[in-house]
């Protein structure tokens, strides 16, 4: 979890790091959109059940180590921010914690047949 | 009835029990009350709204041309979804991922588009209006704070669907926690 607690917080600085690093244009509007987008998911996989929503953070964080050639950047600075953070976010992001609870087999399971809650429910006694 | 009892199988723990559901509902009910106050300032009953960073930037974003979007103020749009949120989080007893899983789903449909809206509002506001809300943050941050708690019981009332379907029981009826289907699914 410590990992994804970073990528939410590098995620809040790429919305602050126009402002705090001062840029503007295109590459402030990219840290702008994609910011929000890497700390929610980070968040959002806090939660064991939810873990997974970290991987979605690393097509967003290759699109970081993209953007300043796609996008053409015009000054040095917010190229090195969001390839430095780009990176760390997709090396965080493969990182996947201490998963202690179980889950019936998890979301997988809701579609996939003969899973382990499936299992497990023939095992109990019927009310 | 056992605290047992209320664990799907292949579960370690409930994720419909109240110390897992009580601070998502808590954490609605504050963002309701935040979303209510940005909602009355955009009605007009209140004059300023606290901001106590970005200067002007609420009032800004508050009255800019995406909040008139809709009929009515966004933000009251954001106090009915927070309001959604708290009532589907409340409703039930601790067995309710089987017993009403209408509910469940109901509960996990209206906490993922509620920060999924949020989230947009967040970006728009940098992007096309160069100012910041702070209440809006704090709205965005409590409803992303929402989904990944909100998933767990979600996720098994569907792994009871997924069962429903494989015992060849009605799925409407599984789905509105009709009795006879409970004593045929666990």
């Amino acid at each position: 979890m410590w990992a994804q607690i970073i990528n939410a917080i590098l995620g809040i600085w790429l919305m602050a790091s126009p402002a705090i690093l001062g840029f503007e244009n295109i590459a402030a509007d990219n840290d702008h959109v994609v910011g929000p987008i890497i700390a929610s998911f980070a968040v959002i996989s806090w939660w064991e059940a939810t873990r997974v929503v970290r991987l979605y953070n690393i097509p967003l964080g290759a699109w970081l180590l993209l953007a300043p050639w796609v996008l053409g950047y015009d000054s040095t600075t917010p190229v090195l921010n969001d390839m430095l953070v780009g990176a760390v976010v997709i090396g965080l992001s493969f990182v996947k914690g201490k998963v202690t609870e179980t889950y019936g087999g998890g979301w997988s399971a809701i579609w996939k047949s003969d899973s382990l809650h499936a299992q497990e429910a023939r095992k109990q006694p019927r009310v | 009835m056992s605290e047992k009892e209320g664990i799907p199988p292949g579960w370690s723990y409930n994720p419909a029990s109240w110390g897992q559901r009580l601070p998502i509902v808590g954490l609605a009910i504050i963002g309701f009350g935040i979303a209510t106050y940005m909602a009355l300032f955009q009605l007009k009953v209140f004059d300023t709204v606290w901001e106590p960073f970005f200067g002007n930037d609420s009032r800004k974003i508050l009255t800019s041309s995406v909040s008139k979007i809709l009929p009515i103020p966004d933000a009251a749009l954001g106090a009915i979804g927070y309001l959604a949120d708290a009532i589907t989080g409340a409703v039930g007893g601790t067995r309710r991922w089987r017993t009403m899983p209408w509910i469940v789903i109901m509960f996990g449909l209206a906490v993922g588009p509620l920060g999924f809206i949020s989230i947009l509002l967040v970006i728009l506001q940098p992007v096309m209006f160069d100012a910041w809300c702070t209440l809006c943050l704090c709205s965005a941050a409590i409803s992303v704070i929402m989904i990944g708690p909100a998933m767990d019981e979600f996720m098994a009332s569907m792994q009871y669907m997924k069962r429903a379907k494989d015992a060849r029981v009605s799925l409407w009826k599984a789905f509105w926690g009709y009795k006879e289907v409970q004593g045929k699914v666990i």
